[in-house]
């Protein structure tokens, strides 16, 4: 039988039978979709961002990078929040906490004043919510009022979290913007605000491709174009990074905290999770694939889990957070020298090519057998493992100590996909 | 002249994928709606779910996918006529060529086994029903490994030595390696199937059984009524390729060796040759090239051994004194067509024919092949028969199918009997 593991958590009080949410956006729009999404096995939904503002949007609205072949390395969007009347998703919201018990659904909300943040507040509070999303975050909106710019503004951030949290107990998680240096500032000024947490990142402000037919950005709208939101697996190591950073913060390291940005496999989620989210939220990878790809998130995680010996998510959620240190921390005193094998070796010379130009010239190159060896100028930086085409062809070799450094036993990775 | 392929008899042909190169070829895939793969598969493996399990980095539930709703979900990775079935079906091939549908398959089946997952288990609570499968064929197999997953009480019986039937005592193992069979059967025996073998079964065998399946396949030499056709060297296809096969004491696989047919089973007599040491082996069939049922990239294989192919000529008669040396050829449209070949043995893989099935009554055709519906159903209540015995000879996965499809009548027969 098809494995099935627990995998159940608990985040702002609330029992999640997954840490698999829809995040804000297109993909969490309406009744039937969302309806849709939690019978494919979602466990969650951030319903898509609702204001008092009604968004009047442009066409078309989205872009994507590539590389090589590889379409949605990255997807650009100019969508604002929602376009549909204010009492219609919460209609639908209702419709979906009444018919869909066991799943969470939660109303993200953006107000342009404190007023409409209080309006907002009451009438999730009237849902009966289970808890709120505030987007501070969205790079795109056709008013500074609203959006990133409030989002990088700490005295805002922490007004209007008041504003929220003044007229409802329900829980109030701030989306961050990615669009900043320091998180941790706006973070924390929420947190002061009376926020429960935060979520991130929302999308990264970007300009994916000139057109060269109207010179302009992508996509042309009428000729021009403007700045807005990168997503999608491009913006995973961001996120990532700004969730270390949140989470090993004092403050909000003590609060739970939501991940997202460019999952689209569990094993993505699981990254997240090894940081220590306690869910995540997904949007590109849907736009892409479709709410199916939830299949194989239970799936895989559920088998992940039973390879480690994991019961529940707790046990490894934040695992790999105190192994991220300060640069100055890393233990500098030996290299791994790469080791080649010249069975699998196809003679293509990318190493050597690579080792020349980028690195430290440390690879010869036998130009009859069309192999690499090492020579004695490698400094163990392994851009040749990098970039070799086969696979386990170049593996971490032998250890060699800096001169009179203390030899000790070290941690050591040995598979690489 | 292009080089000439030398393998060994054992060998596998094709190089499977790695971690790497699985990952390139499911990004390939198109992900479909609604996928035509998956319906092109009669087995219902499901491609479009498991290739997509793939390219999301889960490769356990790929592989959990396939040995679930295929139990020879290694063999037919192997052996499958993809390009009539998924790979035809594909929607790739509306922009380039279809996604290697069965090679995928084969990665995340080595998986299973490299990553030791056990996908499979029976019920704890054990079902009163028994059920008799005749036969260790790829029929039996499926049928035995669904009512076993039931809870039911199976018990297979056969007539050789080992369990597979072609696929143990037919196919050439440089297409299908025995350990890959070895391991799809033993997924069947981990779940708690028994085996008896050397066994031909008689009426009397199935008496303490509630329901018996039929999965005997054909295996009846098909031998046409010429000239020379006694002689020693004279052999069926089937006869041919399980001495090959099972290392047959005093067995010679020739050294001028003629394969008369179009098909796979010719082709895979004449690589048998070829790797066994003959010198010269061609096929011969009466037909054309187009009109050959084998699978052309099979052909081509068959070619870069150096293997020949003529085709517009049917066999006339064979001479030779005490045993074959020649054999005489005629046109098969083309009426001035004459042709003599010098051989030493030669092979027909012409098709294989029902034995009787004498051990159960039940209706059979005028070719002895048994009447069954494509739920197994036959014209005794509880008797049930799928696979080659019933189409007359197709493919593996289809007997799978059929397998599958007569173990669900089983088990609603069983129900409905109150067999629980
Ligand atoms: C040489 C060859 C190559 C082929 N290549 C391919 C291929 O590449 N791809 C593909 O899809 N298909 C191929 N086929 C067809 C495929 O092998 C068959 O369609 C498939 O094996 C049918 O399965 P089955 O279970 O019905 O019968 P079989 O595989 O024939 O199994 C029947 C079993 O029943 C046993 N048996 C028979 N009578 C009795 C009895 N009275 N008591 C007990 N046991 C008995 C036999 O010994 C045998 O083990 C090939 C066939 C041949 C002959
Ligand atoms: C088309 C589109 C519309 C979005 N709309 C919203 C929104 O209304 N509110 C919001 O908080 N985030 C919105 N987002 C941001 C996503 O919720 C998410 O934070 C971001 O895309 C990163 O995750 P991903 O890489 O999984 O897409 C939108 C993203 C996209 C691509
Ligand atoms: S995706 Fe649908 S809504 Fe969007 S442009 Fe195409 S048809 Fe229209
Ligand atoms: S990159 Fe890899 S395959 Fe290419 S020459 Fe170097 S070691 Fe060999
Ligand atoms: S039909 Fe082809 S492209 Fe479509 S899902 Fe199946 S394998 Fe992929």
């Amino acid at each position: 039988m098809a494995i099935k593991k627990d995998l159940s958590v608990t985040y702002h009080g609330k029992e999640f039978m997954n840490p698999f949410c829809l995040s804000s956006s297109p993909v969490g729009s309406n009744y039937d979709m969302v309806s849709k999404c939690y019978e494919t096995g979602w466990g969650g939904c951030f319903y898509k961002t609702v204001g008092i503002f009604i968004a009047d949007e442009c066409s078309p609205r989205f872009d994507q990078t590539n590389k090589e072949g590889l379409p949605w390395l990255g997807f650009k969007n100019m969508e604002q929040i929602s376009d549909k009347p204010t009492e219609l998703n919460f209609e639908y919201m209702y419709k979906l906490m009444r018919d869909y018990p066991d799943h969470v659904t939660i109303p993200t909300i953006m107000g342009s004043s404190e007023e409409e943040w209080k309006q907002l507040a009451k009438m999730c509070d009237e849902l009966g919510a289970p808890m709120i999303e505030g987007n501070f975050s969205c790079p795109q909106m056709t008013s500074s009022a609203m959006g990133s710019d409030v989002g990088t503004n700490p005295e805002l951030v922490k007004s209007y979290c008041e504003a929220v949290t003044s007229v409802t107990k329900i829980p109030f998680i701030a989306k961050m913007t990615p669009n900043i240096t320091t998180m941790e500032i706006p973070a924390r000024a929420a947190l002061a605000g009376g926020a429960a947490g935060v979520s991130t990142i929302n999308t990264i402000k970007s300009i994916t491709n000139i057109d060269f037919e109207n010179m302009t950005a992508m996509p042309v709208v009428d000729g021009k174009s403007s700045i807005s939101g990168y997503s999608g697996a491009a913006v995973k190591p961001i996120a990532l990074r700004f969730i270390t950073n949140l989470l090993q913060d004092e403050v909000i390291g003590k609060t739970e905290v939501s991940g997202i940005g460019g999952i689209e496999t569990w094993r993505d989620a699981a990254e997240f999770l090894a940081l220590g989210c306690k869910n995540v939220q997904v949007t590109t990878a849907i736009m892409q694939y479709g709410y199916r790809i939830v299949e194989d998130m239970i799936s895989g995680m559920s088998h992940f889990m039973d390879e480690r010996g994991y019961n529940k998510l707790d046990e490894f959620i934040g695992c790999a957070l105190g192994n991220i240190v300060p640069a100055e921390d890393l233990n500098r005193d030996f290299k791994i020298l790469p080791q080649f094998s010249d069975d699998k070796c196809v003679g293509c010379g990318r190493c050597y090519v690579s080792c020349y130009d980028a690195a430290h010239q440390a690879i010869d190159w036998d130009a009859d057998k069309r192999r690499p060896s090492l020579n004695d100028k490698c400094v163990g930086c392994h851009l040749c493992l990098n970039v070799c085409p086969v696979k386990d062809c170049i593996t971490p070799g032998e250890i060699v100590w800096k001169e009179g450094r203390q030899q000790k036993e070290i941690a050591l990775k040995h598979k690489y996909d | 002249m292009s080089k000439v392929v030398k393998a060994e008899y054992t060998a596998e042909a094709v190089a499977g994928f790695n971690a790497r190169t699985a990952i390139e070829e499911a990004a390939r895939c198109l992900l479909c709606h609604d996928a035509p793969c998956s319906k092109g598969c009669p087995a219902g493996t499901n491609p479009a779910k498991f290739i997509r399990s793939i390219r999301f980095r889960n490769v356990r539930g790929a592989a959990e996918t396939i040995r679930e709703n295929n139990i020879l979900g290694g063999t037919c990775a192997r052996v499958c006529p993809y390009d009539n079935l998924c790979e035809e079906a594909c929607s790739r091939c509306g922009i380039d060529r279809p996604i290697e549908i069965g090679k995928l398959q084969r990665y995340a089946i080595e998986q299973e086994e490299a990553l030791g997952m056990k996908i499979l288990s029976v019920p704890a609570e054990k079902k009163a029903g028994k059920v008799a499968c005749v036969g260790a064929g790829p029929a039996s197999l499926a049928a035995a490994a669904e009512l076993a997953k039931a809870g039911y009480d199976v018990t297979i019986l056969e007539r050789e030595a080992k369990a597979g039937g072609v696929l143990t005592y037919g196919i050439v193992p440089s297409r299908l390696p025995q350990a890959v069979v070895d391991a799809d059967i033993a997924k069947v025996e981990e779940l708690g199937v028994k085996f008896v073998f050397n066994t031909t079964v008689k009426a009397e065998d199935l008496a303490d059984y509630d329901a018996v399946f039929v999965g005997i396949g054909l295996w009846g030499p098909n031998l046409p009524g010429i000239d020379g056709i006694d002689l020693p060297g004279v052999y069926a296809a089937v006869d041919y390729l399980k001495a090959a096969r099972s290392g047959a004491e005093g067995f010679n696989a020739g050294n001028r060796v003629l394969v008369v047919g179009g098909g796979d089973v010719a082709v895979d007599c004449a690589v048998t040759a070829k790797l066994q040491g003959a010198e010269d082996v061609k096929i011969v069939y009466r037909r054309t090239i187009e009109e050959a049922p084998g699978n052309l990239n099979e052909f081509q294989y068959a070619l870069s051994l150096g293997i020949g192919m003529t085709t517009g000529m049917a066999p006339d008669s064979i001479v030779g004194d005490g045993k074959v040396e020649a054999v005489n050829f005629k046109g098969f449209r083309d009426e001035a067509a004459k042709l003599t070949l010098s051989a030493d043995t030669i092979v027909f893989a012409t098709g294989q024919k029902a034995e009787a099935a004498d051990f159960v009554a039940v209706d059979v055709t005028d070719k002895k092949t048994i009447v069954a519906d494509e739920n197994g159903v036959t014209s005794v209540d509880n008797i049930f028969s799928a696979g080659d015995i019933v189409n007359g000879g197709k493919t593996v996965v289809e007997a799978v199918a059929g397998g599958k499809a007569a173990a669900a009548s089983i088990i609603a027969y069983l129900e409905k009997k109150g067999v629980k």
